[in-house]
């Protein structure tokens, strides 16, 4: 293999330029020509039946085009439930579920107009707590919920609300937990948390009554699935629809699905083929898209003396709020790999999606494991002490290596995990005592570490081209997002490497889904991976074209602009094709979780965190982290860096600060920045990242994914932390100074006592 | 939710609006503009709607987030928390006027290179407050610029490369004195 001349080199973000200068043009940035303007009038109740909806002021204000309610919109749409309807239909389930809408000649007007709207409701039982909501006899907030469309993915579950029952079954836990030495049962609370990317939502949308086409510009990171989702929703074939991707000022996870799309579509009907711009605020956004599954779980485990993991019994409970959005597959990627990256014979675990009277939760960064992390994570470090074990040595005695069978019945390969392990403790000096001589009097210092391995979606496909013109400059087409992450650069060194052409040579095409080939979603770590497969083979595709034409022309030593201006004229371009699909991928079976092939690959991470905690005020200061990454192979280490730095971040605020409050009335208490307490400049220690290659058989030159693992063991490693420093554990997230502080309080009463 | 203050919710207001729009003489980005505001109409909205320059991002409308932030008079201000009709005189620089000339200005250039910008959205806003920064502080420590820069909010980062840039803007800007 020749030697890499793009891949593997810290090459600078091919976007920055655009970005830096301001050029760059985002959803929330995009005009067009005569275009209205949307507002929602957003329910105040969190359950409750619509009594009487009363328009006819808000019709009557100068400069409104339409007022529409769930009436004249009668589709409901979701990934794999058809459970949301694009504005309420007979009932409300959540504050913030947007009731009507009105299209104006300007926002104030629309706004105005909105406020003229009267709403009478009749409030119903409504639930905050997804135990709560699934106790027997629990008022159903989706009646219809047995009449719903559904994907045949969906296992209903046994009790009320519950909409999807992820089950895992492997050996026999009771038989486990009676062969252990040991036995331990531990509850474990994560509450939502809001996605916060810096771009609020946003979606403009036309229809063009003639042709019956929906064309739809959102900065949506799943432009194939949401396209899809809309064809089901309106009974449109989908070469009806199309979706155009300005540039997207973040995601991470928010921007998947139908959210503000269903309101610009629902106006766009009525507008007599204006354009509708319909803009989230931020409260709207807190409130309205999506939030991060709260989650509530139970791990009992059973071990060995000399530390063997025998049995693990898991319990989630996903608060799934209004409407089940992504919550099944949340549910099911997010639970199967709950029990941990250990070898454990006796495994059971039992996943409920449950619905609730909250904003709706849906995919975030991580789908599922960073909460599952914090329960089992910081319950590995409660055995170890149970037995006297070092944490460390506990985990290495467990882990997943090359070769295991998982308890899911897959022969796992190219697993880095042990290495993210060694690394990262070696970095954090674990065994050492943290160096106190700096610290004031009353601060306590303390470590810990916490390791995960996470599946990305599969099955799915990525299709790239790739067209060389007779200048020699390369275009891809590739349907994946650019959200961030860098992928423009990461497909561009790939496309690059395989044609041997400049980095300046190769550009990437704006997505629109009627010019580009299809993507499943740029979610789930999995671009690289499978779009990076798809470019490489289609560019190799095109070389190949190429090398043919040189051939015949008896000069294979000629630049590819020479070769097709002499082969096919000074308009002539070569496509080269490629498409990928981790063809062996299989969904999980429904009664036993098991897959021989459950992931394409698996991330593998350990992160460590030193803390110094103030006992008076139960103020948790981060001294700093360390990350280990096995990322296959980094095509970009510079972009690696930013992906992990970016993600711990994000875990050290779910870790210590972020937690959206919701009040027994269904209310968000802190939609905004002020109240809502983002990670800020100020708030973060060193970071040390260490990138591990363990290459995938698979992945492009080795690659596998990273842009989630980033925050999943954060928080559980902070938390192992705060109880090696303090000698008491918090099983609750987050670390706030008053949640730590009583802790201190309760373990010196105990103490007295 | 913002806009609340600003915005009209009574019946009636088009056939009045006209009355109390304000004339306005500003410097945007060194080039001299007569305007016709809605006093209460934000900078921010003044940039992006009406003028149509949209490199000022939004993110909050609330002034707790940093992406709008422009220089105005030199200082970096939140341009959701400028009313127009304050604006008369004044001299406003986005990120559309950071470069002159050709070239990046050392902060876009060191942003661009060490990759402080990732979706990109608060970029604009992080690059007018270093400029701030490095306007009034030719050699800020870390501390300075964590200081400096945390009302400027960024969720893909992590902050790391942002600071790293600045240092490097800072480095530079300095040879070339």
């Amino acid at each position: 293999m020749p030697e890499l001349k793009f891949v593997g080199k810290p090459i600078t973000r091919v976007d920055a330029e655009e970005k830096v200068t301001g050029r760059a043009i985002y959803g929330y940035d995009l005009v067009l020509p005569n275009m209205l303007y949307g507002k929602v009038l957003f329910s105040t109740r969190p359950h409750a039946v619509i009594k009487r909806i009363d328009t006819e002021k808000a019709r009557k204000l100068p400069g409104v085009h339409a007022v529409i309610t769930g009436k004249d919109v009668p589709w409901t749409h979701g990934e794999t439930i058809k459970d949301m309807p694009f504005l309420a239909q007979g009932k409300v389930r959540f504050v913030g579920e947007p009731v009507a809408a009105v299209a104006a000649v300007d926002e104030d007007t629309a706004q105005a107009a909105v406020a003229l709207i009267d709403v009478e409701y009749e409030d119903l039982q409504a639930y905050f707590s997804p135990e709560e909501a699934c106790k027997p006899g629990a008022t159903l907030i989706h009646e219809d919920y047995d009449s719903y469309r559904k994907s045949d993915i969906i296992v209903p579950g046994p009790l009320p609300n519950i909409l999807e029952h992820f089950k895992l079954r492997t050996g026999d836990v009771e038989s486990g937990f009676r062969e252990s030495d040991l036995v331990l049962e531990q509850r474990y609370v994560v509450p939502p948390i809001a996605h916060t990317a810096m771009e609020p939502h946003s979606a403009h949308a036309q229809v063009d009554p003639e042709s019956g086409k929906v064309t739809v510009w959102v900065a949506n990171d799943a432009p194939f699935r949401v396209l899809t989702e809309t064809a089901e929703a309106l009974g449109l074939a989908k070469e009806k629809i199309r979706f155009i991707n300005p540039y997207q000022g973040g995601g991470f996870g928010s921007k998947g699905a139908m959210k503000v799309e269903a309101i610009a579509i629902a106006l766009a009907y009525h507008t007599n083929s204006r354009p509708v711009r319909v803009k989230f605020n931020r409260p709207e956004t807190f409130v309205s898209t999506i939030t991060r599954h709260e989650a509530i779980v139970y791990i009992k485990s059973g071990v060995k003396r000399d530390g063997t993991l025998v049995a693990r019994e898991v319990r989630i409970y996903w608060g799934a709020g209004a409407y089940a959005e992504k919550s099944p597959t949340v549910c099911i990627k997010g639970s199967h790999p709950s029990p941990g990256p250990y070898r454990i014979p006796h495994v059971k675990v039992d996943g409920y999606a449950v619905y609730t009277n909250k904003p709706v939760a849906g995919a975030f960064r991580g789908y599922g494991v960073p909460q599952t992390a914090w329960a089992c994570e910081q319950h590995m470090d409660e055995l170890a002490a149970r037995l006297g074990m070092d944490p460390l040595d506990f985990r290495l005695k467990n882990v997943f290596v090359d070769g295991d069978l998982s308890y899911w019945g897959e022969r796992l390969v190219a697993v880095g995990l042990k290495e993210t392990l060694l690394k990262a403790t070696e970095a954090i000096g674990w065994g050492k005592k943290s160096d106190a001589s700096n610290q004031p009097k009353g601060i306590r210092m303390g470590k810990g570490f916490a390791c995960i391995a996470k599946p990305t979606r599969t099955p799915t496909t990525s299709t790239a081209a790739v067209q060389i013109d007779s200048l020699g400059k390369v275009t891809i087409l590739a349907g994946t997002v650019e959200i961030g992450q860098g992928c423009t650069t990461i497909l561009s060194q790939i496309a690059a490497e395989e044609l041997r052409v400049s980095m300046d040579d190769v550009s990437m095409h704006p997505l629109d889904t009627d010019a580009i080939p299809y993507d499943a979603s740029t979610t789930s770590s999995r671009s690289t991976y499978h779009m990076g497969n798809a470019v490489k083979r289609a560019a190799i595709h095109a070389r190949e074209q190429i090398a043919e034409m040189a051939a015949s022309l008896g000069d294979t030593s000629l630049p590819y602009g020479e070769i097709i201006r002499r082969k096919l004229g000074a308009e002539g371009t070569v496509t080269g094709n490629g498409s990928y699909t981790f063809e062996i991928g299989k969904n999980v079976d429904p009664e036993t979780g098991h897959s021989e092939h459950a992931s394409a690959f698996y991330m593998y991470a350990t992160q460590a965190a030193e803390v110094a905690v103030d006992e008076e005020t139960g103020r948790v200061r981060l001294v700093r982290m360390v990350a280990a990454h096995d990322v296959g192979k980094a095509i970009n280490p510079l972009n690696c860096v930013a992906q992990i730095e970016g993600g711990l971040a994000m875990g050290i605020g779910a870790a210590l600060h972020e937690e959206l409050v919701i009040d027994d009335g269904g209310r968000v208490r802190n939609p905004s920045f002020l109240d809502y307490h983002l990670v800020t400049s100020l708030d973060l220690p060193k970071m040390e990242t260490i990138i591990v290659e363990c290459p995938d058989p698979n992945g492009p030159y080795g690659a596998k994914g990273l842009g989630e693992p980033g925050l999943a063991p954060t928080p559980a490693a902070i938390g192992n932390a705060v109880a090696n420093a303090l000698g008491t554990r918090i099983h609750e997230l987050p670390l706030s100074p008053e949640r730590v502080f009583w802790a201190i309080q309760k373990s010196r009463e105990a103490a007295i006592r | 939710m913002r806009r609340l203050a600003a915005q009209r919710t009574f019946p009636g207001w088009p056939e009045e609006r006209g009355d109390i729009k304000k004339k306005i003489h500003i410097t945007l980005n060194g080039e001299e503009r007569t305007l016709e505001v809605f006093p209460y109409r934000l900078l921010l909205d003044q940039l992006r709607d009406e003028i149509g320059v949209t490199g000022t991002k939004e993110g909050c409308g609330t002034g707790d987030c940093g992406a709008c932030t422009v220089l105005l008079n030199g200082k970096p201000v939140n341009s959701c928390l400028v009313f127009s009709g304050e604006l008369d005189g004044a001299d406003i620089v986005t990120i559309e006027g950071l470069k002159a000339g050709p070239e990046l200005h050392p902060v876009q250039e060191a942003f661009r290179q060490d990759g402080g910008a990732q979706c990109g959205y608060c970029t604009p806003g992080m690059l007018m407050m270093t400029a701030a920064l490095l306007k009034e502080n030719e050699q800020p420590t870390e501390e300075d610029i964590r200081f400096a820069l945390s009302g400027n909010l960024c969720r893909c980062t992590g902050y790391a490369k942002i600071i790293q840039a600045v240092q490097r803007a800072a480095e530079v800007m300095r040879e070339r004195k």
